[in-house]
């Protein structure tokens, strides 16, 4: 029997523009706290978030988000994800500042949180139950 | 690592053998000390007297312990002409004009930039026609990045937190019937690149227009913590080059743009990324000395240099701690300047800054309490004696402001100037025997942590090596747990929280596609248009500008001469300098 994997993997990064990095700094901290892996991979074309989600097998994909694109490169993030086959194992979080009308619209392209301002428990709760979703109760 | 002394070392050198004129008698100190003992023994209660002294825990605060009372013997050494002085002479405390504001208000300078430079052209000539005294240029992340409009990385981006500028047309439409040379522009290109990039478009735009460069007022930022340290982005140069381009649009800009401020020494996005009070002012002032090292190095006077060299501060909540920051840093630039850099020009020994109030201490919970917050940090900084300010806005936790809530804005600037009358004393808080003790403490500490930076080998190094990135995770994190625990209270967030708190509709900016797609098109059309052999041969002028050592500013006035876009000047300084990643990434 393989090891049970009991640390969750969480890649935090951001779209190639982004300048702001306090939100991802202090949630990188939080996830730590809870005791999850976290690498922070910093600004990327989605292409790239995949790419190194997939290099490290998370089991989790965080987007930090302040200054707009995050729907248009949200669709491209997923469609990403879909191609490389990793969008139904893993678990897609994306947190900033955004209108919240459009929390609706991330939600049905695939994220399983979106957020706009939460704690530390709200964002291990979700991410503790996306992953149940995505990996089935085994 | 070298024998060079240290900033502290040469001030504290200079200034030991000067004779101190202490303003209390021995006598009279000797008796208060007595009847403080027995105040503080018989009348003061027990458990004050064991919590005498408290670390107020804010955000972004310095925590810097507190006593319950201050008395002359706080400050018992005080020598008013030495430590504080009159205010417009030396040593600067109580401020850079004898008469501050009853001279000159401080200019009200809201930043705005959304929208297609159409759009902003027409909501900054609404500001003027409000009485702002200034423009206050936000660019949009593409711009801020040095992304042209329609490359890749600039996807769903452009035009939302700021205006587009790929060429030097969109600057003609920014800037069409504003009068540049009698309006002062902050434009606020953070970085040295972004910097070197975007200006010379401004200044190839009022030479289109025939205005002369000698008249033009305003300021850039250029800083490179900002670029190399603050900002998240794709791509980074090496600190050591990117500080060499700062210096460089320095020079450029002292020689050909007189009335210009040339660098913004940032603090506040630094603070605002998370850090105390006291690092934020450090880090902006090791920056200024290593500048005017770099400077003389180049031959350059001191003076010549540093009359031009101005501050940009954030003021958070700890109301009394914001006015003494001011002062002391103040004061302590004065002597940095007199005794470091041995300036003779009263301007050169200024500390001339821009505030603005803070933006991570708005809460979205309950947005209409950021206007308090922001009208209690604006007042701070205007009883601590600031040049210019812009009131963040309460809807600032939701989105850029909307047209309301920028009006408020300056609306509280107007009311604090014309109706609290806080502007009509001089440094009105100078002689409290708490704030001129809180003043002492707090430029004591800037300095040790300017002393930190320059032994472990100046600005520069501790960028390159990660330690202030470092530095500031720490921050962020502990912050952030304080936060949770309650530690660190925030009014309607975890202090006082409705427990039937429902979030507020508020107006938010929204994502406007057809501005990105006008400016593709504009963009597809100049490429056609322009002579693009001429393109061709001045990048490749930068790129060897860069390598070789020249001024690169020189080169990136004739780029955008011939219409080079800011995506094609940005890839030239890769090609030149390389990329670097910042330590912070596993």
């Amino acid at each position: 029997m393989a090891p049970p994997k009991n640390k969750i993997k969480v890649l935090l990064a951001q779209f190639p523009l982004e300048a702001h990095s306090r939100g991802i700094i202090t949630v990188a901290g939080m996830l730590k706290d809870a005791g999850m892996e976290v690498v922070l991979i910093g600004n990327e074309l989605p292409e790239r978030i995949i790419e190194a989600a997939i290099q490290e097998d998370a089991d989790v994909v965080g987007i930090s988000t302040y200054c707009g694109g995050e729907l248009a490169l949200g669709t491209d993030l997923m469609k990403v994800a879909e191609e490389k086959g990793i969008k139904d194992n893993t678990a897609f979080l994306l947190g900033g500042i955004f209108p919240p009308r459009n929390i609706p619209e991330l939600e049905k392209i695939g994220f399983s949180g979106a957020f706009l301002s939460a704690n530390k428990e709200e964002i291990v709760a979700c991410i503790e139950k996306a992953i149940t979703v995505k990996k089935g109760a085994g | 690592m070298n024998n060079e002394k240290t900033t502290r070392e040469i001030i504290e050198e200079r200034i030991a053998p000067k004779k101190r004129t202490p303003l209390y008698s021995r006598g009279a100190l000797k008796k208060i000390k007595e009847e403080f003992k027995r105040w503080k023994n018989t009348v003061v209660r027990e458990p004050d007297r064991e919590n005498w002294e408290v670390t107020p825990h804010t955000i972004i605060g310095s925590e810097i312990p507190r006593e319950l009372l201050y008395t002359p013997l706080s400050n018992a050494e005080l020598d008013y002409q030495a430590d504080l002085g009159f205010s417009g002479e030396e040593p600067y405390t109580r401020g850079v004009h004898p008469n501050m504001y009853r001279g000159r208000a401080f200019t009200m300078r809201q930043l705005f930039g959304a929208g297609s430079p159409k759009e902003c052209n027409r909501r900054m000539k609404a500001l003027l026609e409000h009485g702002a005294t200034g423009t206050n240029w936000a660019l949009d992340l593409a711009t801020v990045q040095m992304f042209d409009s329609d490359e890749p990385e600039s996807r769903g981006q452009v035009a939302t937190v700021g205006v587009p500028i790929d060429c030097v047309a969109d600057m003609e439409v920014i800037c069409k019937d504003i009068p540049i040379d009698e309006v002062s522009a902050s434009i606020v290109t953070h970085y040295p690149r972004n910097t070197a990039i975007v200006f010379p478009m401004y200044l190839v735009m009022a030479e289109r227009r025939g205005i002369s460069w000698d008249t033009l007022p305003g300021s850039v930022q250029n800083d490179f913590i900002m670029e190399s340290l603050v900002r998240s982005a794709s791509e980074y140069i090496p600190p050591r080059d990117d500080f060499r381009i700062q210096c460089d649009n320095i020079e450029f800009l002292r020689k050909n743009v007189p009335q210009w401020n040339y660098v913004t020494l940032n603090g506040y996005n630094l603070r605002e990324w998370g850090t105390s009070g006291i690092t934020e002012m450090a880090v902006a002032v090791a920056n200024g000395i290593e500048i005017l090292k770099e400077m003389t190095r180049r031959g350059h006077d001191i003076d010549w240099v540093a009359e031009r060299l101005a501050f940009f501060w954030a003021p958070a909540n700890d109301f009394f701690e914001e006015v003494a920051r001011m002062r002391a840093v103040r004061r302590l630039w004065y002597k940095i300047m007199k005794y470091r850099f041995e300036a003779k020009k009263p301007r050169s020994m200024w500390m001339r800054c821009h505030v603005q109030t803070s933006g991570v201490s708005l809460t979205r919970e309950e947005p209409m309490n950021n206007v308090i917050r922001a009208a209690y940090q604006a007042l701070a900084a205007v009883l601590g004696g600031a040049q210019s300010l812009h009131v963040d806005s309460f809807d600032e936790a939701y989105s850029i402001p909307s047209v309301e809530a920028s009006l408020l804005s300056l609306r509280t600037q107007q009311i604090i100037e014309a109706e609290t009358q806080v502007t009509q004393v001089v440094d009105p808080l100078g002689g409290s025997f708490y704030i001129e003790a809180l003043t002492n403490d707090i430029e004591r500490r800037i300095l040790d942590e300017v002393d930190e930076i320059e032994k472990m080998g100046g600005i520069v190094e501790v960028v390159t090596s990660g330690w202030l990135h470092h530095k500031v995770i720490r921050h962020i994190e502990r912050e952030q747990r304080m936060i949770a625990d309650g530690q660190i209270k925030v009014v309607g967030r975890n202090y006082h929280r409705d427990p039937n708190l429902k979030m507020p509709d508020v107006w938010v900016h929204e994502y406007d596609e057809k501005i990105n797609r006008a400016m593709g098109d504009k963009l597809a059309k100049l490429r056609r248009r322009r002579d693009n052999q001429k393109v061709s041969r001045c990048l490749k002028a930068l790129v060897e500008a860069c390598r070789r050592g020249d001024n690169v500013m020189e080169y990136t006035l004739e780029c955008a001469r011939a219409d080079v876009t800011e995506g094609e000047m940005r890839r030239a300084f890769i090609e030149a300098f390389g990329l670097w990643k910042p330590p912070i990434y596993g």
